[in-house]
């Protein structure tokens, strides 16, 4: 084994093992939530609005570090990714992600992860210090995405012309060179990735520009929330891509099954899902009236666009893959066409919430939770366990699928369909997002709460035996030496 | 209860999804080493696009127009209501509200009359959302400091209306809220 | 690295162009919407036809100007302004203008010279006029002048009344204004309804939309440039990538 296959392999085990531990700790942040809107427990606003600044944060970072580091591991079958770069990425993912929950627990900073412009100058009951450490760990963040992303799509277009990432030349007729499927997700995601965590910067310098200036410079409230929501919708989406990418790469081995091949309409899908979901954001603003009206309508359009190429190639291709053959199904493989359900059905939650005469009754409440979990929680984050399970056991062991998988697959249906019910219903009864207690007029917000915490406790069950399997092997991976 | 609806139709669609990909999974597991799979998938793809995107295409026509920026666009309201929201109290008010020094009085709109709330923030975002005597979210507009967004809406059913915050604005935003009465 | 420092230069010379763009508007401009404007008898400069304000208002939309014609003060530069602001626009037939002394002392004859100072005696859009039911008018306006013994003055604002054909106040501006809030006045008392506007503040530089009159639509601001930063910027490096890129393999 080479030595530098060996370093990759060593620096994956070890943000697996973090972004594992990470996400434990915020599920029961949010376990912790619900609980107290069931009032099972008490807990001051505060410590709530910061447990839910903290498990946004958290879950945004972990499951995009974990979408970049299955595709800079795969990356490397195609071109050379540099291991300084992704360690670097490690340390400062690290630093940012502890200065985060400094920021939240010692700083009580509690403005919710989308920090909202101006909230963060007005975060009652925060230390003042805590909005500027605040904004100094999300440049520390961006800056180690951004140096990652632009040094992955370095690579690649140092092997590839820029028509063949973006497999421009499948639009002809027998084209001479196949772009893998995988190369062209990756390069159209890491645009879209590059882009929101621009979008970031310039936030975060506006933020400081305001800041420093002491009230000389007050910042416009709508260009704050465009951008803000150009780079947390945008990056959240983005991430799921880079789920999908590791699917097209590996479902075809995993399952004993030929390899994705890329056609014209695979890359005219994704091109267009690149342009897409650059505009969607807009979405977030259809009750903000002052936004023009053409771009709310635009906000619609590119929703309702948007959905259909990854319906139209990504579902097909699984469509194809396994409708009537023989499949040899492991827990990897299960988990990504989990993930793939989930993903659809989020997905038709986020379409009729994007429709903006059904927003002005869903903007805000459970609702919008509701489908964002589906797609992260039965979607991204099968996309990525699957990935996680198949590089611990590559060279450890062989996958099969044990009694105890199904159990705990079982465990984890039940557990995140029982969870994600509990918001879907509550959105439906007008229940808000982001209460920490319910008013008494909404009656129905405290006992779907606790059906809620109940039913996530089942799911991190699972999520705690995955992290036992995976974590185990990954462990063995960090011990194994290049000899 | 258009809520009611959207729910009983997303419920359709997630049972129309599931069925799918059960039975994708299920013939996967019946079949044997001869099985060939989907034939002519390029075709079906491409029908099961059209249709894709016809169907949204109808859906986005049928909805667009009933977006709140155009509903009584046409009418002129009979009484404009001023709301003025900071952390964490609504004013409302028939009369314009000093930014400085804020305040609201009891409201009383008639049923099945235009009215027009003028909705601005004085600090931070927060939402405008009026739940109707069920406690249903009928209509909602966010509060942003430096604008003034006017949501028109015509009351049928008499009786008390609740508003609540719906936009994150610090640690009382779930006690942010206020009543008014439509008689 | 440079991207910061170039932001912080751009940042910082447009924080102080905010400075010189702070403009006047008041939340008492939103007083009485939508309420009736009281329909008091007129006596018009060189008009018999019409005798009130109802009959005024049901010909075109209206906006009304309260003046009075011994003012020292605001007067005669928000007349000469409102005038030079209509005689600016582009289309200005969907409308009438009614110039109305709030002081009792003013006869037919002091609003006579009043029009022909601004050369609009003969303009069949202005109506210069007086009323004797002039505080019954003011107080539907929710207009306030308060005499002033000492200077013998008038102290008041300067104010313009928005009414639709129906008789109803649809907008007030307060001040001194420029074209642009006179056109939205226009599109207002036309029922043309406005989901949003902004208040002013110091930061207008940076809005992303600013309201354009002519086409009444809203027109991109330099706000929305730094909407569209994040996607120029990546087209950028995507090229800049490509440019330098070295390939192994064509």
């Amino acid at each position: 084994m080479n030595i530098d296959s060996l370093k990759l392999k060593k620096i994956s085990a070890l943000w697996i093992i973090v972004i594992l531990v990470l996400f434990i700790a915020s599920i029961v942040l949010g376990i912790l939530m619900r609980l107290n809107q069931g009032k099972v427990i008490e807990q001051s606003p505060l410590t709530f609005y910061t447990n839910m600044t903290t498990h946004g944060l958290t879950m945004i970072g972990i499951w995009f570090a974990a979408g970049m580091v299955a595709v800079n591991y795969l990356l490397q079958r195609y071109v050379k990714t540099s291991y300084g770069v992704n360690l670097f990425a490690f340390i400062l993912t690290v630093i940012g992600v502890v200065m985060l929950w400094v920021t939240t627990y010692a700083g009580k900073f509690s403005t919710g992860w989308t920090f909202l412009y101006p909230l963060p100058f007005r975060d009652l009951g925060s230390e003042s210090w805590s909005t500027p450490l605040f904004l100094i760990s999300l440049t520390i963040l961006g800056v180690g995405w951004l140096v990652w992303s632009v040094s992955l799509m370095a690579q690649i277009f140092k092997k590839y012309t820029l028509a063949q990432a973006f497999a421009w030349q499948h639009f002809k007729s027998n084209p001479t060179v196949e772009t893998p499927p995988f190369i062209l997700i990756t390069t159209v995601t890491l645009v879209g990735v590059i882009a929101s965590l621009i979008a970031a910067v310039i936030v975060i310098v506006l933020y400081f520009a305001e800041y420093f200036s002491h009230g000389d410079f007050v910042n416009d409230a709508l260009l704050m929330k465009n951008l803000i929501y150009f780079f947390g919708h945008t990056i959240a989406n983005e991430m799921l891509y880079l789920g999908l990418a590791v699917i097209y790469e590996i479902f075809g081995e995993v399952s004993d099954r030929p390899k994705w091949k890329m056609t014209w309409y695979i890359s005219l899908a994704w091109n267009c899902a690149m342009v897409f979901i650059l505009t969607a954001f807009f979405h977030h603003l259809y009750m903000d009236f002052v936004q023009p009206q053409a771009l709310q309508i635009v906000g619609q359009l590119a929703s309702y666009l948007a959905s259909i190429p990854s319906a139209a190639v990504t579902v097909f291709s699984i469509v194809a893959a396994v409708y009537g053959v023989k499949v040899r199904w492991s827990i990897v493989n299960l988990l990504f066409f989990l993930g793939v359900a989930g993903w659809v059905i989020g997905g038709l939650g986020a379409v009729i919430d994007a429709t903006i005469s059904n927003n002005i009754m869903l903007h805000n409440t459970l609702w919008v939770p509701a489908h964002f979990h589906t797609y992260n929680a039965m979607g991204n984050v099968l996309f990525s366990i699957g990935f996680f399970y198949w590089f611990s056991t590559q060279y450890v062991d062989k996958l099969v699928l044990s009694k105890l998988t199904k159990y705990t697959l079982t465990l984890l249906i039940v557990g995140g369909i029982g969870f994600l019910m509990a918001f879907y219903v509550a959105g439906a009864n007008s229940i808000p997002r982001r209460y920490s207690t319910y008013p008494v007029e909404l009656t129905s917000g405290p006992y779907l709460a606790k059906v809620g915490a109940l039913f996530a406790t089942i799911y991190l069950i699972a999520i705690l035996i995955f992290f036992y399997n995976i974590a185990k092997r990954c462990f063995v991976i960090l011990s194994a030496s290049s000899r | 209860m258009q809520q009611h609806s959207i729910m009983l139709f997303f419920m359709l669609l997630v049972g129309i999804g599931t069925i799918f990909f059960v039975s994708i999974f299920m013939s996967s597991l019946k079949a044997d080493n001869d099985s060939t799979g989907v034939k002519n998938l390029l075709k079906k793809r491409f029908w099961f696009t059209l249709i894709l995107i016809v169907v949204l295409g109808i859906f986005a026509a049928a909805t667009l127009p009933k977006s709140p920026y155009f509903t009584y666009a046409n009418e002129t309201p009979s009484t404009v209501i001023h709301v003025g929201t900071m952390q964490f109290s609504f004013f409302l008010s028939t009369k314009p509200i000093d930014p400085k020094s804020p305040s609201g009085e009891t409201i009383e709109i008639p049923h099945d009359q235009l009215v027009e709330f003028r909705v601005t923030s004085f600090d931070v975002n927060h939402g405008f959302a009026v739940y109707d005597p069920s406690m249903r979210l009928i209509t909602q507009v966010q509060a942003m400091p430096g604008y003034v967004n006017n949501l028109r809406y015509k009351f049928t059913e008499p009786g008390e209306y609740h508003i609540f915050c719906l936009e994150f604005c610090g640690t009382g935003h779930p006690v942010m809220q206020t009543t008014f009465k439509v008689i | 690295m440079f991207r910061y420092f170039v932001c912080f230069f751009a940042l910082t010379c447009f924080s102080f162009l905010g400075y010189a763009n702070d403009n006047h508007s008041d939340f008492r401009e939103e007083q009485n919407l939508y309420g009736k404007i009281y329909n008091a008898p007129l006596g018009i400069v060189g008009n018999n036809k019409v005798s009130s304000v109802e009959e005024l208002y049901n010909q075109k939309p209206l906006i009304i100007a309260l003046v009075f014609t011994r003012c020292y003060g605001i007067c005669n530069p928000f007349l000469l302004q409102l005038s030079e602001n209509i005689k600016h626009l582009q289309s200005n037939s969907d409308f009438n203008i009614l110039v109305i002394s709030f002081d009792p002392r003013d006869n037919l004859q002091d609003m006579t010279n009043l029009s022909k100072q601004y050369g609009l005696e003969n303009n069949l859009q202005w109506n210069f006029a007086i009323t004797d039911s002039i505080d019954a008018f003011i107080n539907s306006i929710g207009f306030i002048p308060k005499w002033d013994s000492v200077i013998k003055q008038f102290d008041h604002d300067a104010l313009l009344v928005g009414v639709n054909e129906k008789g109803l106040i649809t907008k007030n501006l307060l001040g001194i204004r420029i074209v642009e809030d006179v056109h939205k006045m226009i599109s207002s008392i036309n029922n043309v309804f406005t989901p949003s506007y902004r208040l002013p503040t110091k930061s207008n530089i940076f809005s992303c939309f600013n309201y354009d009159p002519k086409t009444q639509t809203n027109r991109p601001g330099l706000g929305l440039l730094f909407v569209a930063l994040p996607a120029i910027i990546t087209f950028l490096i995507v090229t800049i990538i490509v440019i330098k890129s070295k390939r192994t393999v064509s």
